[in-house]
């Protein structure tokens, strides 16, 4: 026996390990979500890129598409209306948004969670929603509407406000992230050298948050860019690329231009991702560096301007709300202000009725649960597994590209994949499940990194002991990884859940009349001119996204308070 | 000494152009305890790993129990192993972390319960038992990993930096208890460390490495006593060094001059750097005695170290000052003190050759 190890030994080739049935179920698995990833997002954006350059008879022809989309200028005039309404978007949520994170990080103002809660509640409701409280309080019989100065809300102005109210969570959480990493050290030697607090500001605090910063202008100028609910509802005349490419798809069924104005959706937006992955790096790199947390001073004339910031924003993201739910519950306001719910009698409307309410509640549901299944699945093996190098990382590209993926263009890519009638997939085609395989998709990147962080904190000697205790891998999965990784798993599936609710753009592609969704609802009744029951609609949407985040919090709570015991070791 | 157990054999490792592992081969007998010892970045844990089948090796065999296990997944191995970080399973408790690799085998439960009993008794933890890792100190977490992997008695128990995680004091009091339950339960037991103190009390055997190659292997006595390498003399314990050339038989001249040596085999003027330990070095009451290779110096400094004190002295003409340990009664019969003058000897017998390039 001694002997064939010297003969293994001498031989002149790199030894490779016999592999373990572990890890031939491991690379089955890995095969199998890479297979999904594949399936439901690389040939879909495929099957685009080719549309694009394929005329609408089936043959070849080129870039003739993109000629004739450039020598159009009411599409190339969308390409610069989607820049104006990013870049001011940007500027503007970045701003607020910072002031209001540093009160949150920097004061001592009172009621920092409720305020907290407050500014996330934009993530709860589709993008729709602020467009309908604008034409209520902005539009032509608006409550307000003296406070535009004669200027039109339908337009610029609207998508903008609109925007703004719908990215500014997203901005506020990173720019939160970007100055609780302060070190607390720098601040005490800056105050011993007798620095002015407008002196730290420019000298410490914006040079550390700046990778936060530069984070969440991409994340918000991405985000309004691609937007298709706002400028829908409340852009009027002024086009944008995401409105465009409804326009050519369901308006005038020119798939191949909806195709090439896709493509050019994409560009910022791929840009946008790639900036922002390289920074995060950066910043990552700033918080290792091992900090003392920053506890600020109490300063009462500053605590009260930062208070009253607060308040001004929370008016505004409340006052949309309220605009809704007001416009829901009186029988046609402002004209006839006696209450009623006839708005909520969905059924009397286009847009598939309270069927549509259900249908999303199913399609939120079967996202979370196969969601979470496959998105935390897939990070542990792309983690954990051995060997499969190249398919590994193949998958990990494949996770982190629906990020760079616009919902429209997603949607469309959809369309030409799945409608094709060579494809035996096809049958999916205006099903539940082509609705839950989209979504998951479009949410794939944010949940792939929630796991893949939550995975990495995990002592990475686990699956070796387990390997050299003879237990096969799914049992250290279950009774260790899962266990460990449950709140990153509960916020996975919150998450999808909340997104599910609230998305229209890649499911306005995808629902049929049996499949309506509560967000197109929304949409559609809109369309129509019932914007009233479309308000009352947004509303349930928000109330059932809401709801789920309070059961979400009370089941962390319960978790932690039942996991406390050992959850003290994997904090350190 | 018992039959061997394990046999690597010209093992070598790379990572894409870096050469981990040189060539290495090395036999450990059944029931042995071995401690890979080297400095940070050597390979020690790369060729536990290897041996483990964590990270298995470009080339090389290795064979455990007569078996060829060379390519072989972890999983159809037989170790026990304990890392550094002891990676216990923080949502299980004590017990049911020690009962991780028995579950599974079909054994009953009672079995099963009896065998955690026992284990729990061998580390002294049996009142911890439902407590989580988090609850216990970072001895008694090191206990736990230890149980867990000597539950399923594999034939091979791997332990990584184990003690490295503790504080001196504990460190010192685990020393002696896994040497103790090595010993009684008779298991073949490697362990990587960088604490030289560690694999002198510990191991039967060392294997001292260094940049991926193996310097020497050697019961602690040997190791001491024979450093086969100057990487070794200078590695474990403290070391004088002295450089010279070959004078003459049995001679060598350096710049303080000519010192007797016990070897009389080396060619002329070849360069040659001598070795000798500071307990080696003799303090003399009066100079003119029969000793070899006197010589008289400067007292720099003196560091008291308990039973004895370590003398630094700068005998006149030398490069480099001696350090020299001497008991506390032979201090005080002679008086020293920093920037008194005291005569010493280097016994021939003492000094160790190390030849250049070789
Ligand atoms: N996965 C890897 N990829 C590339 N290089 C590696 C890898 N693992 C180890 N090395 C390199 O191999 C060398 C030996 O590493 P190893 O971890 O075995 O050192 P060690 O002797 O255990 O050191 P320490 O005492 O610091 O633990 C080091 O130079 C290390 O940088
Ligand atoms: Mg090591």
């Amino acid at each position: 026996m001694a002997t064939t190890a010297v003969q293994v030994g001498k031989g002149s080739g790199v030894l490779k390990s016999k592999s373990s049935s572990d890890d031939r179920v491991m690379r089955l698995f890995i095969l199998v979500i890479g297979g999904y990833l594949v399936i439901a997002l690389a040939l879909p954006l495929y099957a685009m890129f080719s549309k694009s350059v394929f005329n609408s008879d089936g043959s070849f022809v080129g870039l003739s598409n993109y000629f004739s989309y450039f020598q159009t200028p009411a599409l190339v005039y969308s390409i610069k209306n989607s820049l104006f309404v990013g870049i001011i978007t940007t500027l503007i949520t970045v701003t607020i948004a910072f002031i209001l994170a540093y009160g949150f990080t920097r004061s001592r103002m009172r009621g920092k969670p409720l305020f907290k809660t407050i500014a996330m509640i934009p993530i709860l409701v589709p993008s729709l929603l602020p467009g309908i409280a604008l034409i209520y309080l902005f539009g032509r019989q608006g409550v307000i509407n003296w406070a535009l100065f004669g200027n039109e809300i339908y337009g610029p102005i609207g998508i903008i406000i609109s925007e703004v109210f719908f990215t500014l969570p997203h901005a506020l959480i990173i720019i939160i992230t970007g100055l609780s990493i302060a070190d607390a050290r720098l601040y005490e030697a800056a105050t011993a050298l007798r620095a002015s607090r407008i002196r730290i500001f420019f000298t410490v605090t914006l040079p550390g948050v700046r990778y936060g910063l530069i984070s969440a202008a991409f994340v918000v100028f991405t985000l309004a860019v691609t937007d298709f609910g706002a400028p829908k509802v409340i852009g009027g005349d002024f086009n944008v690329l995401a409105t465009d490419i409804y326009k050519q798809v369901i308006g005038q069924q020119n798939f191949e231009m909806g195709a090439v104005v896709s493509v050019v959706l994409l560009i910022p937006a791929a840009l946008a991702f790639f900036v922002d992955r390289l920074v995060q790096k950066k910043q990552v790199a700033l918080l290792s560096a091992r900090a003392v947390a920053l506890e600020p001073k109490p300063d009462r004339r500053f605590d009260n301007i930062m208070l009253t910031y607060a308040i001004i924003v929370s008016i505004f993201i409340l006052g949309i709300l309220g605009m809704c739910q007001f416009a829901a519950l009186f029988k046609f306001f402002p004209y006839n202000l006696s209450l009623g719910l006839t708005n909520y009698q969905f059924d009397l409307m286009d847009g598939g009725g309270w069927n549509s309410y259900f249908n999303s509640i199913e399609m939120a549901s079967y996202t979370a649960i196969f969601g979470t299944i496959i998105v935390f699945y897939g990070a542990y093996l792309v983690e954990k597994g051995k060997g499969f190098g190249v398919i590994r990382g193949a998958v990990q590209f494949l996770a982190m590209l629906p990020m760079a993926v616009p919902g429209m263009v997603l949607g469309l890519a959809y369309i030409f994949f799945f409608n094709a009638p060579s494809n035996p997939l096809n049958v999916l085609y205006h099903t539940m499940a082509i609705l839950v395989i989209s979504t998951i998709t479009h949410f794939y990147t944010v949940s792939h990194l929630t796991a893949t962080t939550a995975l990495k904190q995990m002592d990475a000697q686990f699956e070796s002991v387990a390997a050299s205790l003879k237990q096969p891998f799914y049992r250290t999965f279950l009774r260790v990884t899962v266990p460990v990784c449950t709140p990153a798993i509960l916020d996975i599936s919150i998450y999808l859940f909340v997104n599910a609710m609230t998305t229209v753009s890649a499911v306005v592609f995808l629902y049929s009349p049996h499949t309506t969704l509560a967000s197109v609802a929304v949409l559609n009744m809109d369309d129509a001119g019932d914007i009233a029951p479309a308000a009352a609609m947004g509303m349930m949407i928000f109330y059932t996204a809401a709801g789920v985040k309070v059961l979400h919090y009370l089941l962390s709570r319960g978790i932690e308070s039942r996991t406390q015991a050992w959850r003290i070791s994997v904090a350190n | 000494m018992g039959d061997v157990f394990l046999r690597i054999e010209n093992l070598t490792k790379k990572f894409g152009n870096f050469t981990a592992l040189r060539d290495i081969s090395l036999e450990v007998f059944e029931g042995e305890f071995v401690c890979f010892l080297g400095p940070s970045g050597c390979g020690k844990t790369t060729l536990l790993r290897a041996i483990a089948g964590l990270d298995i090796q470009t080339q090389g065999g290795i064979t455990q129990a007569g078996r060829d296990i060379s390519v072989l997944p972890p999983s159809e191995r037989d170790f026990g192993i304990v890392f550094q970080s002891y990676a216990l399973f923080p949502n299980l408790t004590v017990e049911k972390n020690v009962a991780y690799g028995l579950e599974s085998r079909r054994a009953r439960r009672d079995e099963t319960s009896s065998r955690v009993n026992e284990l729990l008794t061998l580390v002294d933890l049996v009142d911890q038992r439902v407590k989580y890792p988090s609850q216990l100190s970072g001895g008694q977490q090191q206990r736990v990993a230890l149980a867990r992997a000597l539950a399923t008695s594999p034939g091979l128990l791997l332990l990584d930096e184990p003690l490295s995680a503790l504080d001196a004091k504990v460190r010192t009091h685990l020393r002696q208890e896994i040497k103790q339950l090595q010993k009684r339960l008779a298991v073949t037991t490697i362990m990587v460390t960088h604490d030289q103190e560690e694999a002198l009390t510990m191991a039967d055997r060392i294997v001292v490495m260094n940049h991926g190659v193996i310097e020497q292997i050697g019961t602690p006595e040997e190791i001491y006593a024979a450093p086969a390498s100057e990487f070794v003399a200078e590695f474990i314990g403290t070391m004088n060094f002295i450089n010279a050339a070959v004078s003459g038989a049995s001679e060598c001249a350096h710049q303080g001059g000519a010192l007797q040596i016990s070897d009389n085999s080396i060619e002329s003027n070849r360069a040659v750097r001598l070795a000798i330990r500071p307990e080696d070095v003799r303090l003399l009451s009066v100079s003119g005695s029969d000793q070899p290779n006197q010589t008289s110096g400067q007292v720099i400094s003196v560091e008291y170290l308990g039973a004895f004190i370590r003398v630094t002295i700068q005998p006149a003409g030398w490069q480099e000052p001696l350090l020299v340990d001497a008991s506390t009664d032979l201090a005080n019969e002679l008086e020293i003190s920093a920037g008194g003058t005291v005569n010493l000897s280097l016994p021939a017998e003492k000094i160790l050759i190390y030849q250049e390039d070789s």
